[in-house]
């Protein structure tokens, strides 16, 4: 024991305690850094473990098809691919993305762009498309070489495709690659996902993309699945039917084609939308695959505006179409009466200014069923300044024109019904006796959309019911107002409107078939007031940016079948020119004629009608 | 020959750490042979190796501990040119794999010389260490260091940067607690860290890689940050009770890479938690406290030092590789004793524990002659 003890003293002269101190700090250190990991950070990264081990796989639903009112496809959905990448399985980006540059010929910057704003919306090792919509030979391509670059997968995306894709394209409108602010806007989206830009596709984005499924994997490190269970599935989006019919549609864009203009086809009772055409239309295939900047550039600059949706959303001065409303305005406010007549020398003077009639030597005696049917300009020049613009606005609104009709289509226009008010906010200027004298005619600041007109046609036949139109079959009739016209009112100028097709003086003449009760009324709207200059020519001879354009509404009724429709061409010239065959192709699809021999015998008129 | 009063001292506690030790580790092994497969299970084999190999290692504990450990003062330098001389030779016939050349093939084993060169610094360390009176001057510090540059270097070659250290840090150690003058500590403490910076140049590109992915392991997340990352995961996702036995999805699906080896730990804390890791920690603080012990009581200085030597040994493996586990340092390729699994280091660990036994066990003899 002595020795033992000696043997301490030496120790003492050591640093052994150091050894103690290492002990010491390394339980203290280790322990202090375990509870961090594992008690403070312990959710943290139990979290993580999960996401590593479990892989959400979005399950697509097939979005909503659409058919026309006999349950035609229209909109339908197409199996198609997409290449996606898993990051966690890259070594090198850069050298995948410059690999799928090389063999898509994608430009390179566009596929790099495209990944860095998408990565941050991925989850670690989910697929992240990189490019939608790949053809068949690019498929081919990346397969057979699937094993250097195990990054890579083909992901099977339903794709849209429209069968009738340029006749439909303003009513149904396409889908294409959400981007940025849509994808922040809605957390359902994801990256590479489609969503609705126009027309019905738009409007009813979220009851035609029905829900998207989702289903778990078990994974282990090498990605390879061990275990898979359904957590939500894909619920299919809903179908729509369309009260618009594919052959109407068809027959009215046919002989619209090469024109610029738009058809609109009403149900007068209901409000359904049974054609609604307009031209030119677009591809909507062409924005599903993804639009190049050169395809784009075209649509946009087309100097014919093929993105315009001209039944709903181009406002033009309604020419003597308003006359209809105008004929009602008097009717209702007591300034006329039926017997009441006006002389037409062809001319009316307001103070120093000359306002003419279409018709050279003028109309002579005129009352207000002729002022109609032989759209007499010199009437109404009269008419508009004994009721003044207060009353004409007034009344032109409660028909509804200056507000949307509420059609179940995004991005309606209401037009314009100027005002006093309006003219000093807009110009500066206080309302002239002339702006009164114009706007009687349907001209000047005065602006329709062709929808406006057909559903104030459809009012003067229904029973004074201002519908909101619709262009889905199985929607609810609303009436969202009343024409302030009563029913005498109305049916006088339906009758009116018969005359104008039935009788050799008549506008619309060239409408009248037999067998069906049919009215019609022409317009023409003046684009420019420089008539004088072109005046003595006809309408090929002016250039096609200051030619008028062409109205023409008109209903039909045979049997308990009615039907409104309305045509407008830009630029067409005399309404019963242009205007009119289209309504004609349309009654001829309707109420086929057994010959041809009526409508040629008519000779031709000099001059247009308006 | 064992004499019969001997067996009586031998040092039960210290030993019953060692078997408890082995005994979690194997454990822990068959958790982390397993992977998940689709439908079930597999199971390698490695914690039945690791038995056997556990079988082998207390053999040579034995064998260790059957003779006076003083007679291994005079082995010390026959040993040390041995270590040298299969250091050189693997630099010429070693087998590579994965790029490092730090095995000798002899059929049947695969032998890491530079295993062998950590007993040998222990060895010699312990020899002259105990010969020094006082506390070490330059000169002193020069000699003994001079004894481990030669081994280093070999070690450093192969490349292996972690043993070559380890060479440093054991004889270190053992130099700090014989205490060295007052100037020579100031003067590591000033020098040292300022040196430490210019040694970036000498090391090989993965090893800077691994350097700056220590420091910020989002760097790279999928390629040389993936083990550290992966590893926090499995442990921090243990949280306080653990996942449960077997039932660890890091480990099982195999996200937790060179699970049976250098991150062995891994899998357990993901399995048993907080409070099990816990357990582990405190279990090998008493096998090391145990160790200071043999060194506080042993009767001569060659006997203490040793046990200091085997001290440092296992504290720096311990450290190292649980502190690279939890993130605290960069990956270095160093085994948890026990834990990990691996032949040589269990074959070495025990002869080291019988080193310490033998100390242990003589403390009460009388110097022969």
């Amino acid at each position: 024991m002595k020795q033992y003890r000696l043997d301490n003293q030496r120790t003492r002269q050591s640093h052994l305690w150091l050894v103690q101190v290492l002990v010491a700090g390394l339980f203290c250190l280790l322990s202090l850094r375990l509870w961090y990991l594992q008690v403070y950070k312990g959710e943290h990264f139990a979290r993580k473990a999960q996401d590593n081990r479990i892989r959400r796989h979005t399950v697509y639903a097939p979005r909503g098809l659409v058919v026309d009112r006999e349950g035609r496809f229209l909109a339908v959905n197409e199996p198609a691919y997409g290449l996606a990448i898993v990051r966690e399985n890259c070594s090198d980006f850069k050298k995948t993305l410059d690999y799928v540059a090389l063999v898509s010929g994608a430009p390179r910057e566009v596929l790099v762009g495209d990944f860095e704003k998408g990565r941050k919306r991925v989850r670690s090792f989910e697929k992240q498309i990189l490019l939608s919509n790949i053809p068949f030979s690019l498929l081919a391509k990346i397969e057979a070489d699937a094993i250097h670059w195990p990054e890579l997968q083909i992901v099977v995306q339903p794709r849209r495709h429209y069968t009738q894709s340029e006749l439909f394209s303003h009513v149904i409108g396409y889908v294409a690659q959400a981007n940025e602010d849509e994808l922040n806007a809605d957390p359902g989206l994801q990256l590479g996902d489609t969503v609705g830009k126009a027309g019905l596709e738009l409007i009813m984005e979220s009851r035609l993309r029905g829900s998207k499924g989702l289903k778990e994997e078990e994974v282990d490190a090498a990605g390879r699945c061990l275990n898979e269970r359904v957590i939500s599935s894909s619920e299919a989006g809903e179908n729509f039917r369309l009260s618009i019919d594919l052959d109407l549609q068809k027959s009215a864009a046919d002989r619209l084609k090469g024109q610029a203009g738009a058809v609109v086809v009403l149900e007068p009772r209901t409000g359904k939308v049974l054609a609604l055409v307009s031209q030119p239309g677009y591809d909507s295939n062409l924005f599903v695959g993804g639009l190049s900047d050169a395809q784009w550039n075209a649509l946009v600059s087309d100097p014919l505006h093929p993105l315009q949706n001209r039944p709903i959303q181009s406002a033009y001065p309604p020419g003597s179409v308003f006359k209809l409303v105008m004929a009602g305005c008097g009717m209702m406010n007591h300034f006329v009466s039926l017997s009441d007549q006006v002389y037409c020398t062809g001319v009316f003077k307001l103070g120093e200014r000359e306002f003419r009639c279409w018709k050279k030597g003028g109309h002579g005696a005129v009352d207000l069923r002729k002022s109609l049917v032989e759209s007499c300009d010199v009437y109404y020049y009269q008419l508009g300044k004994r009721m003044g613009i207060d009353t004409i606005s007034t009344f032109t609104k409660a028909c509804g024109f200056g507000a949307v009709t509420g059609i179940d289509l995004p991005s309606e226009r209401p037009g314009l019904v100027p005002d006093r008010a309006w003219k000093v906010r807009r110009h500066g200027e206080s309302w002239q006796g002339g702006d009164t004298i114009n706007m009687s005619i349907g001209q000047g600041m005065l602006l329709t959309t062709p929808l406006q007109v057909a559903r104030f046609v459809a009012a003067l036949i229904n029973g004074g019911h201002l519908i909101r139109p619709s262009v889905l079959a199985d929607s609810e009739v609303e009436i969202a107002g009343q024409l302030p016209m009563n029913e005498r009112t109305a049916a006088f100028i339906a009758e009116t409107m018969v005359q104008t097709v039935e009788l050799r003086q008549g506008t619309a003449w060239r409408l009248k078939r037999p067998g069906v009760r049919i009215g019609g009324k022409t317009g023409t709207a003046q684009v420019v007031r420089l008539m004088e200059k072109y005046e003595k020519k006809t309408t090929d001879e002016i250039p096609y940016k200051f030619r008028d354009h062409a109205w023409m509404a008109s209903f039909a009724q045979q049997d308990d079948d009615s039907y409104v429709i309305v045509a407008m061409v830009e630029h067409g010239g005399g309404g019963g020119a242009t205007a009119g065959p289209v309504v004609d192709a349309v009654y001829e699809h309707l109420f086929p004629r057994e010959s041809q021999d009526d409508l040629n015998a008519v000779p031709t008129r000099e001059s247009n009608p308006t | 020959m064992i004499d019969r009063r001997l067996l009586t001292h031998i040092n039960w506690p210290f030993f019953g750490l060692t078997i408890l030790l082995l005994a979690v580790g194997v454990l822990n092994l068959y958790s982390a042979s397993a992977v998940r497969i689709e439908g079930g299970l597999s199971l390698d084999s490695y914690y039945q190796r690791q038995m056997v190999w556990g079988g082998v290692g207390m053999a040579c504990m034995v064998l260790v501990m059957a003779f006076d450990y003083r007679h291994l003062r005079d082995a010390a330098w026959p040993i040390y040119w041995t270590a040298i001389a299969m250091l050189v030779a693997v630099y010429f016939f070693g087998r590579s794999i994965s790029g490092a050349r730090r095995w000798l093939d002899f059929g049947l084993l695969n032998v890491q010389p530079s295993e062998l060169a950590k007993i040998a610094i222990l060895l010699i360390g312990a020899k002259l260490i105990a010969r020094q009176e006082g506390h070490y001057d330059w000169p002193a510090l020069g000699r003994i260091l001079g004894v481990v540059v030669l081994p280093a270097l070999l070690i450093f070659k192969q490349p292996d940067l972690g043993s070559g250290l380890t060479l440093f840090m054991i004889l270190g150690g053992m130099l700090l607690v014989k205490g060295v003058s007052g100037r020579i500590l100031k003067f590591l403490i000033l020098v040292v860290p300022a040196v430490l910076p210019f040694t970036w140049f000498f090391l090989h590109d993965y090893q800077k890689a691994r350097i700056m992915t220590f420091l910020n392991p989002g760097r790279d997340p999928l390629g040389a940050g993936y083990h550290i990352i992966q590893s926090q995961i499995a442990i921090g996702s243990g949280e306080m009770w653990g996942k449960g036995f077997m039932e660890g999805t890091q480990g099982m699906l195999s996200f937790l890479p060179e699970k049976h080896t250098d991150f062995a730990f891994a899998v357990l804390g993901e399995e048993w938690g907080f409070m099990g890791a816990m357990i582990l920690l405190s279990i090998f603080c008493a096998f090391l406290y145990q160790i200071y012990l043999v060194a506080v009581d042993a009767k001569d200085e060659f006997g203490r030092y040793l046990a200091v030597g085997v001290f440092f040994y296992f504290f720096l493996q311990i450290f190292i590789n649980i502190g690279m586990v939890l993130g605290l340092m960069p990956v270095v390729g160093i085994p948890l004793p026990f834990i990990s699994y691996g032949g040589s280091a269990a074959v070495v660990n025990f002869c080291l524990i019988g080193l310490v036994l033998n100390v242990s066990m003589r403390r009460f003899m009388f110097k022969k002659g």
